[in-house]
């Protein structure tokens, strides 16, 4: 027994348990790697001060096979870095300090690498450059499980540096590396096995979600059925750089304090407290010392795990300031606007930024962001789209294909389209006869799919979309509690309200709280919550404002076509009883009903104002967006297929 | 628009001879309608005032022991939104029964329903949808022309049925009540003197007993209950339609019979009874015409359970509906004053639990027709 128990490797311990990571299946590997990789390019751009300029190419090898190659426009990477970072488990620079990031702990790029080459035994290839004139390095690298290092596997083990200028271009070329032109820049190549599948949870949708809420990246995505997207940045500016804080003395535990206390290098408790934690001043650090009664001048290293504990204690009943919150860059309700727009068609868009707040002495914000109306994605797609996507997917019934596909369709409006396509509930879709694709198409044009929709959340951490435990995350349960019907929108209890909505949700954090290493629902801590839901206040109140004021107005020009209508009727029906003449007096009766509509159109509103504004020109101001939906540009419907058109029908 | 109706269908026919009745209600549907065109040219709106059915407008006479209609009305514009369609309607009724009155004839008033829907001009949108929204405007017309349906000549499905020594004519026709086998005569839905007659030489009954539902009179009438105790035995399908408590109303005080009431033991049950001895609130300007004051319910009564040691097993929850319509009705004017409703009623409520008169099955399957109703008629024992 004593002989079989020996040392276990990180990598071999996440190799057996790969669905902590999110390679649960090859479904979630391929959105997973993506995802890392993106990550991993937009932090290095942004630390960098680069305005981020993303390729991602997905490309089909063989049955069940991709290779995913993720380029940047970032500053590069030294080379003897290189390999840690690709080929070494739990190697970065974000987890030790607490600042805003999108990747934590130094897991995601290489647990995807080392998924890669189990599952096709492909290596890892990156190509990477720092400068125009330096040579960019290439290699290529298998993670060894047992021992969790790299192994290079060109060059000798060395990798191999590729010279700048012409020359380089036409190694490049020789040797079918993959790279887009850059002065500077990274490229990683991997091979998995993986499923690539359109709708909920996948690239495409992450892509998407991620171009919302980065509206300062461009980003081109080149699909495995070669259709192109591209995604321009919608901002100029990097978002300013977020600040690196010490940790608060209420976020941290017990076992933590005494690990800083051992690591220690030699000071007084006093200085220690002052120096390795924000908000510690002097008094306070007396204080922490007198109530745990420990000299405030003894050598921290002669603290040992009895006076860490006391210490722990007294800290949680010493009054503390809360930590500084400029360390936290958010979205900004600007550029939410601006992101949504781009992306999600609607009419009517709010932001709403909250003021920073606090959960276990860890700073957060939260950001919502909400976007009404607008053509439903069924109305959007062209034909040859939707064959396309009838073609490809794996879903058994016309039904489950139409709820899956289109965002936000909700099981009542497959039903209607389904009927009134005049398929039957249980047809196959990829067995669908020319003609009855044709049909569906068309129902799909005419059907108003808006009665029945649910809106639809997407969520956000540190700018990185959560697409997978909705149910699980605060976010979720928090628009949910929310009582929806005051604003205008109709909500079944405990269900997603309805109608043509979505809403983001971005919370912003040092260290945002996951409720698993996979990065995909956030916790509940109730300071979280309440934050969520006061920004949903926010923007519900403003789209409350601006439907009323919209009802309002279509009241008013309903009423003269309500009267006029029913008046041809009156008079028939009144000229039978007593043989009056039925012209004359529906004649007579529309005059009547002119004069009572003009009076009612003079009325006034609470404030004595004449109601005429239209609710475009309603200022709600300045994070509100409202625009014409018909002349949305996502809206119209594109005849190239390839752009944000076909991608909204996902 | 009503293109497929032929317009001048009532000029190209020759025309019925009217009835002085049927005169006085075309009086009445002109006069509506002339009122309309005069206010269109006086450019008003030609707003019409209903007399409103609600149950702030119904008074109780103590004296009569009615519910009678107030004097509140409710104003249908035709240029306000959310009447238009209402009043549209109330025309479109109105033109219907002046078509039936032209042509002598009447209609059910799912046939006038049909008449009248039809897809408007220009719009997506019909006259009627639902025979409910149809019917209700019917009702409005009634109490707005104050000529009843018969009158306008509209009648409803038959429903209800009659059996006892009673011999009847309907429409000329002989009928004998006591050889109506197991179906009973259906009671129609107009059951005017032009249409019955009761003759008090060709009646033996000595009393009435109306029962809920069709089950429980096909107990009764199973068992000859009729014939035992010489009486005629009468339900209504639920809450009795007009014509049942017509026919009620006019055997009560035409042949000078008592009405005995057999229900279930619930709200509904009370309600019913209500409805026959005071008049309903939706249509309280029949009551005089219908309500029988003389009415006595003899049972099922919420002591039943203790006094006929019935099973537990027949008891059926109140549900929280159920509570709520109870202290309702508690506290309708005309239960108000009455101590042994008020004990009825509450002790329903203590029981918290209803029954149905079949629940007296459970103890013998004509313990109802045989030792229950026979007891009660004995000893007198009935609330009032």
């Amino acid at each position: 027994m004593a002989a079989s128990q020996r040392d276990i490797s990180v990598s071999e311990f996440f190799a057996k348990n790969r669905h902590l990571l999110g390679f649960d299946n090859p479904r979630k590997a391929l959105l997973t790697t993506v995802k890392e990789a993106v990550d991993n390019s937009l932090d290095a751009c942004e630390e960098a001060g680069i305005l981020p300029e993303i390729w991602v190419h997905i490309e089909q090898t063989a049955n069940n096979r991709y290779k995913v190659g993720i380029q940047d426009n970032g500053p590069g990477i030294l080379k003897k870095q290189i390999p840690l970072i690709f080929g070494k488990l739990l190697y970065g620079s974000k987890f030790h300090r607490l600042r805003q990031s999108r990747g934590q702990q130094g897991i995601g790029i290489s647990a995807a690498g080392m998924y890669g080459v189990q599952t096709t035994g492909k290596p890892v290839k990156i190509i990477s450059k720092v400068s125009v004139r330096k040579p960019a390095h290439y290699y290529e690298i298998q993670i060894d499980t047992k021992t969790n290092q790299p192994k290079i596997l060109n060059g000798k083990g060395d990798g191999i540096d590729i010279p700048p200028g012409d020359k380089g271009n036409t190694y490049i070329e020789k040797h079918g590396i993959e790279w887009v032109e850059q002065p500077h820049g990274t490229r990683v190549t991997i091979e998995l096995e993986a499923k690539f599948v359109r709708g909920r949870g996948s690239v495409d949708e992450y892509l998407e979600q991620t171009a919302i809420a980065n509206p300062h990246i461009t980003l081109h995505y080149l699909d495995p059925d070669d259709y192109e997207y591209e995604y321009e940045r919608s901002a100029k500016v990097l978002p300013p750089e977020p600040k690196e804080i010490k940790p608060h003395p209420y976020g941290v535990e017990l076992g933590r304090l005494a690990q800083m206390l051992a690591d220690s290098e030699p000071m007084s408790a006093s200085e220690f407290f002052r120096t390795k934690f924000s908000r510690v001043t002097g008094p306070v650090a007396k204080k922490i010392c007198e109530g745990s009664k420990v000299s405030t001048r003894i050598n921290v290293r002669k603290l040992d795990r009895s006076h860490a504990d006391k210490l722990y204690h007294t800290i949680q009943e010493t009054k503390i300031s809360p930590p500084a919150t400029d360390c936290i860059c958010p979205i900004g309700e600007d550029l939410i606007l601006k992101g949504l727009h781009q992306v999600v068609p609607g009419e009517f868009y709010a932001a709403a930024t909250r003021p920073p707040s606090v959960y276990r002495g860890n700073p957060f914000q939260i950001e919502v962001g909400l976007a009404y109306g607008g053509t439903a994605p069924t109305q959007n797609v062209t034909e040859d789209l939707l064959l396309e996507l009838l073609e490809e997917t794996d879903t058994r019934t016309v039904r489950q294909f139409l709820i899956h596909t289109f965002n936000g369709l909700g099981g009542e409006a497959a039903d209607k389209l389904v009927k009134e396509a005049g398929l039957k509930t249980r047809q196959n879709p990829s067995k669908l006869k020319p003609k009855e694709r044709q049909k569906l198409y068309e129902a799909m044009k005419n059907v108003n799919v808006a009665e029945g929709q649910q809106m639809e959340v997407m969520r956000y951490a540190n700018r990185v979309p959560l697409q997978f435990q909705q149910s699980a995350c605060a976010v979720t349960q928090t628009v949910l509690n929310t009582n929806w019907r005051g604003y205008g929108l109709s909500q079944s209890r405990g269900a997603m309200p309805k109608g043509p909505v979505t809403l983001m949700v971005h919370i912003a954090s040092v260290w945002v709280p996951f409720t698993s290493e996979s990065k995909e629902a956030i916790a509940n801590y109730p300071e979280i919550q309440k934050e969520i839901r006061l920004g949903l206040q926010s923007v519900g109140r403003k789209l409350g404002m601006y439907l009323r004021r919209r009802l309002k107005v279509r009241q008013q020009s309903d009423r003269r076509e309500i009267f006029l209508r029913y008046l041809k009727e009156v008079s028939t029906a009144v000229s039978e009883i007593n043989g009056a003449k039925r012209d004359a007096l529906y004649d007579q009766l529309v005059k009547v009903a002119k004069k009572h509509t003009a009076e009612a159109d003079m009325k006034l509103d609470d404030r004595g104002r004449p109601i005429d504004e239209k609710p475009e020109d309603m200022n709600l101001g300045d994070n509100v967006l409202i625009v014409d939906p018909s002349q949305h540009k996502a809206a119209i419907n594109r005849v190239d297929v390839g752009e944000e058109a076909s991608d909204e029908a996902e | 628009m009503a293109k497929k109706r032929p317009a001048a269908a009532t000029t190209r026919k020759p025309k019925v001879k009217l009835t002085p009745r049927d005169k006085k209600t075309m009086a009445r549907l002109t006069g509506l309608a002339d009122r309309v065109v005069k206010a269109a040219d006086a450019r008003r709106d030609p707003s019409v005032d209903i007399p409103s059915r609600t149950l702030s407008n119904v008074r109780y006479s103590p004296r009569k022991k009615i519910i009678e209609m107030g004097g509140n009305k409710n104003r249908r514009q035709l240029f306000d939104l959310s009447q238009a369609k209402a009043y549209m309607r109330t025309m479109l009724v109105a033109s219907g029964c002046k078509q039936l009155l032209d042509q002598g004839k009447t209609t059910s008033l799912r046939g006038l329903f049909y008449m009248l829907k039809h897809t408007i001009e220009g719009a997506k949108e019909n006259t009627f949808d639902d025979q409910n929204e149809c019917d209700t405007i019917i009702e409005d017309v009634e109490v707005l022309l104050d000529s009843i349906r018969e009158e306008l000549h509209l009648y409803a499905e038959n429903r209800g049925a009659m059996v006892g020594n009673i011999t009847l004519t309907d429409r000329g026709d002989v009928i004998n009540c006591s050889r109506m086998g197991s179906g009973g005569y259906a009671i129609p839905s107009i059951v005017e003197p032009e249409v019955i007659q009761l003759d008090r030489k060709k009646c033996d009954a000595k009393f009435i007993l109306h029962v809920e539902k069709g089950t429980v009179w096909q107990r009764f009438n199973e068992d000859r209950f009729w014939e035992k105790h010489n009486c005629i035995l009468t339900h209504g399908a639920g809450q009795p339609p007009r014509g049942v408590r017509r026919l009620l109303f006019r055997m009560h005080n035409e042949l000078k019979l008592p009405v005995y009431c057999v229900l279930d033991n619930d709200p509904w049950g009370y309600y019913i009874y209500s409805v026959l001895k005071q008049g309903s609130i939706n249509l309280a300007f029949e009551s005089q015409r219908m309500a029988i004051p003389d009415a006595k319910y003899l049972g099922l009564r919420s002591l039943d359970y203790d006094r006929c040691d019935l099973s537990d097993s027949v008891k059926i929850a109140l549900n929280d509906n159920d509570k709520k319509r109870a202290k309702q009705i508690a506290k309708y004017p005309w239960f108000e004053k009455k101590r042994p409703w008020q004990q009825e009623i509450n002790r329903m409520l203590k029981n918290d639990f209803k029954l149905e008169v079949e629940s007296l099955i459970s103890k013998d399957i004509s313990y109802v027709t045989e030792v229950y109703v026979p007891e009660r008629l004995d000893a007198k024992d009935w609330l009032d």
